[in-house]
C-alpha cells in the first residue's frame, strides 16, 4: 500500500459552480408517488415530502451525478457512496412551484480508510432557491468516492 | 400522545423494501445507477446479492418517522449519516428518541434499523411544531396522542390534560 506521502493528490475541484439552468417544479401527482413508495401518504395542504429537499438539488443542479463524479475524476459506475446528509430549511417545500439552484464544490479531501483504502471525500453545498429568489434550504451533502486504483 | 424527554417515538416499519420502488426512485432522482435496479450488476460489482435501496429513500423513511409521530410539524433541520446500505427485500425500521423541546420545536434522534443486521443510518433532526402542539412545550411535553413509555403513561394516566 502506498504511503500517504506518494499518494497522488485529488482533483482541484473547490469552488466547482453547481448552479442549474433549469427550474425544478415538484408535480403534486410525482410527489404523491414519492410519498407512497416510502409508506405514507402525501400531505393534504400542498407541502411536498421534505426528502425533496435532496432530490430536486440533485436533478435540478448543474451537472448529473456522472457529470459531478466525472469532475471529480471518478467513475460513477465505481460506486459513489453517500456518506452524510444535512439539511437545514427556511420554508417548507410546496408542489407546483418552480426552484431553482445554486451551489458549489466545498471540499475534495483524499484519505486513507481502514475499510475502503483510499479515498476521495467530496462535499459540495446546494441552495434550493423558491419563486421569489431567497433560499428555502440548504444542504451540505458528503460522497465517498473509493479510489481502488490507489490502494 | 403527549411526548416528553426521553421518549422513544413510536416505529416507522418498512415489511419489505420494495425493487419496483428503487426503479421509480431512479427516475425521481434523474439516477440510473445501476446497483438500484440490476442485481447481476450488484454482484458483478461484489457489492452483494440484491439491488441496493438509494440513499435518500432511507432519509425518507426515517422523516417518516418524525412526520407520523408529529402531525402537521415540519423538519427544521436534519443530519443524516450513511453506515451501511440498505438491501431489496429487508425489513427496516426507523425509530426515534426525543433529545430536547423548547419553543415550539422538538428535537429528536434518529435511527434506522436493518432487522437482520442492525442499525445502517443515523440521524439528528429537529422538528417545528403546529401551534396546536407547541402550546405544550412550556411543560416540555408535546404531541396529541397518548405517551409509550411506563412513566409517561402513568403521567398522562393521571393527568391526561397535562
Amino acid at each position: 500500500m502506498p504511503d500517504m506521502d506518494v499518494l497522488p493528490p485529488p482533483p482541484e475541484v473547490a469552488g466547482l459552480r453547481l448552479d442549474g439552468t433549469d427550474a425544478y417544479v415538484i408535480s403534486a401527482q410525482e410527489n404523491d408517488a414519492l410519498c407512497r413508495s416510502t409508506g405514507i401518504a402525501p400531505a393534504d395542504d400542498g407541502t411536498a415530502h421534505p426528502i425533496y429537499y435532496y432530490v430536486a438539488t440533485q436533478v435540478a443542479m448543474g451537472k448529473t451525478v456522472a457529470g459531478l463524479c466525472a469532475a471529480c475524476d471518478f467513475d460513477v459506475d465505481d460506486g459513489p457512496m453517500m456518506g452524510s446528509s444535512e439539511v437545514r430549511f427556511s420554508t417548507p417545500l410546496r408542489t407546483g412551484l418552480p426552484y431553482t439552484v445554486s451551489g458549489e464544490v466545498l471540499s475534495l479531501e483524499r484519505k486513507r480508510s481502514r475499510k475502503l483504502g483510499v479515498m476521495d471525500v467530496l462535499t459540495y453545498r446546494l441552495r434550493l432557491h423558491g419563486p421569489e429568489g431567497g433560499a428555502a434550504l440548504e444542504t451540505d451533502n458528503v460522497w465517498v468516492l473509493p479510489r481502488r486504483e490507489l490502494a | 400522545m403527549t411526548y416528553a424527554v426521553g421518549d422513544e417515538l413510536p416505529p416507522f416499519i418498512i415489511d419489505h423494501v420494495d425493487p419496483e420502488a428503487m426503479k421509480e426512485w431512479a427516475i425521481f432522482l434523474a439516477d440510473p445507477n445501476q446497483i438500484h435496479l440490476d442485481v447481476e450488476f450488484v454482484k458483478a460489482k461484489g457489492l452483494g446479492d440484491r439491488v441496493i435501496n438509494q440513499g435518500p429513500i432511507n432519509i425518507a423513511y426515517m422523516m417518516n418517522c418524525l412526520l407520523s409521530a408529529f402531525p402537521g410539524g415540519q423538519i427544521a433541520n436534519m443530519t443524516s449519516r450513511f453506515l451501511d446500505n440498505v438491501y431489496g427485500g429487508e425489513r427496516i425500521v426507523a425509530k426515534a428518541t426525543v433529545d430536547a423541546i423548547e419553543g415550539g420545536k422538538v428535537t429528536c434522534s434518529v435511527r434506522l434499523d436493518s432487522e437482520d443486521r442492525g442499525m445502517v443510518n443515523s440521524a439528528t433532526a429537529t422538528i417545528v411544531l403546529p401551534p396546536s402542539q407547541s402550546s405544550a412545550t412550556s411543560a416540555e411535553q408535546v404531541g396529541n396522542q397518548t405517551p409509550n413509555n411506563p412513566l409517561s403513561w402513568l403521567t398522562w394516566l393521571l393527568y391526561p390534560k397535562a
